[in-house]
């Protein structure tokens, strides 16, 4: 491989090794090729402590061990480390035990995990809900378990990897419409015309913080007759009055036909849930892979969820610090003329552009001066936008985040505007 | 290897991968998508294609490419370093 360090992961899923048991050749060339193991060095990183908004880190960069500045964790609403969350947590677990030991059909299925699905299609303002042991398996398995083959299934060409899985899996015909383009998911619409078809987005996208244009496609899906998911996964608890996400947010959740969230976003546990009318529900429970088939949720988990959606509910107060700290740094960013794409959200990338090297040598520099920010490179986004992905939290101090601020001049605006 | 060649491997992994596409309709002008095509198909013939060419091509250097042609163009340009 002359230009070895042109290529990434991207290049290696096709396997054509005669021994099954072992990776391609030539991967192992790439992989331990001196600069791409320098690239890999942020990947599994370990964090010591809790990922609060101030945390510590066992660096990959130079092996030391760093408090840092936590700007990549999900604790969107520092529910993970919430005091009665955790008491709520250890109270689940002295009386439950560690594991649900058994899948939600036989014997997996706690008071817990019922009250939970309830109170989430409470607020969901659904009939029913059913829970998964984690945010992929609850997005492959609402897919795998609506869609058969012969159907099709319409995608946000930025739809995350595991409603394409779950897609894949369920053998439906899938189509991508280019982002947000309402012309183009249109005319899959026309394609599909005839078919069982479902539309899939996301409420607000993970690696650019845009949101759908949901009442353009909530008309569209309604002209063409066709059924409507959106995965709200970084959306949940953030947008809507209530808190109840982008549905709420666009004042059309009874449009939404199925509504997914994770638990381990802004909810601080693990796990997914797909919301909808019951006999759907009903019916999923008796064909979602993921749910009849694996161990239900720990019960410590549901136990520290069931206080989370408490405490992000009963007042506005997390999230509207969360928001004010969203406007704190998009402002600071801004006022430094990075290019933020067309975030919305509490998900804000700063776009470095093509260059990998410089990439990974911002990020490394970013991690020296204590601030623990991910670089997010091809192929998880497009070669020509490899970027930096800023997760909000209303953890986050004032102090915390002019540092963090001053930290990314330094290193990025800086890097950027000498060329280094 | 021509790029007649080339274009017949692509042809007939179009196909082998995609629904209802009749090998003497594929016209190099064109592109995968206007075949119904999604981006996974791509993956797809792509890869076979180029398994089947004995070349290995980054991904990123594939991003602008507009059409079959395009693409033959830049598996013949790896073939011929072969």
């Amino acid at each position: 491989m002359p230009n070895i360090l042109d290529f990434s992961l991207a290049d290696f899923f096709y396997n054509d090794n005669p021994d099954v048991l072992s990776p391609p050749e030539d991967f192992e060339e790439w992989i331990n090729h001196p600069r791409v193991r320098e690239s890999f060095r942020f990947f599994e990183q370990q964090l010591l402590e809790a990922p609060r908004s101030g945390s510590r880190v066992w660096s990959g960069v130079d092996g030391e061990k760093r408090d840092i500045i936590n700007l990549t964790s999900y604790n969107y609403l520092g529910l993970s480390t919430h005091p009665e969350v955790i008491q709520a947590s250890k109270d689940a677990l002295d009386k439950y035990g560690l594991s649900a030991s058994g899948a939600p059909l036989l014997s997996g299925t706690f008071d817990l995990h019922v009250e939970l699905a309830r109170k989430l299609a409470q607020f969901k303002l659904q009939e029913d809900c059913i829970l998964y042991s984690s945010g992929l398996g609850g997005n492959m398995g609402a897919m795998q378990g609506i869609l058969r083959k012969g159907d099709v299934l319409i995608l946000d060409e930025k739809s995350h990897k595991s409603m394409v899985d779950g897609g894949t899996l369920s053998g439906a015909k899938m189509f991508f419409f280019d982002h947000n383009d309402m012309d183009s998911l249109e005319q899959k619409l026309q394609q599909a015309k005839g078919k069982r078809t479902l539309v899939a987005v996301e409420g607000v996208y993970s690696m650019d913080g845009d949101l759908v244009k949901l009442p353009e496609v909530v008309s569209l899906c309604e002209g063409y007759n066709a059924g409507l998911y959106v995965d709200e996964a970084h959306s949940t608890l953030i947008f809507g009055e209530n808190g109840r996400g982008i549905g709420e947010h666009f004042g059309m959740e009874k449009k939404v036909g199925v509504s997914f969230g994770t638990l381990s976003k802004a909810f601080g546990g693990v796990g997914g849930f797909v919301c909808s009318n019951a006999k759907l529900i009903r019916y999923l429970k008796g064909y979602s892979s993921p749910w009849n088939f694996s161990c239900a949720p720990s019960p410590a988990v549901v136990g520290g969820l069931l206080k989370a959606l408490e405490v992000a509910t009963r007042d506005s107060s997390l999230r509207d610090q969360l928001w004010k700290n969203v406007r704190y740094l998009t402002d600071g960013l801004k006022s430094m003329n990075l290019d933020l794409g067309g975030t919305q959200s509490q998900v804000i990338p700063i776009i470095i552009g093509s260059s990998g090297e410089k990439l990974m040598q911002f990020a490394a520099e970013l991690q020296r001066r204590g601030l623990f920010l991910q670089p997010v490179d091809f192929p998880a986004v497009p070669a020509n936008s490899r970027r930096f992905r800023i997760s909000g939290s209303s953890q986050l101090t004032k102090e915390q985040m002019d540092s963090a601020l001053n930290i990314i001049e330094d290193v990025i605006v800086k890097g950027l505007r000498t060329g280094s | 290897m021509t790029k007649d060649q080339i274009i017949e491997v692509i042809k007939q992994n179009i196909v082998d991968n995609l629904d209802d596409v009749k090998y003497e309709e594929i016209d190099p002008q064109k592109t995968m998508k206007d075949y119904g095509a999604n981006s996974l198909d791509m993956i797809e013939v792509v890869s076979c294609s180029m398994r089947e060419l004995k070349i290995k091509i980054p991904r990123t250097e594939l991003a602008d490419i507009k059409n079959i042609d395009e693409l033959a163009d830049k598996f013949f340009e790896y073939a011929e370093k072969n």
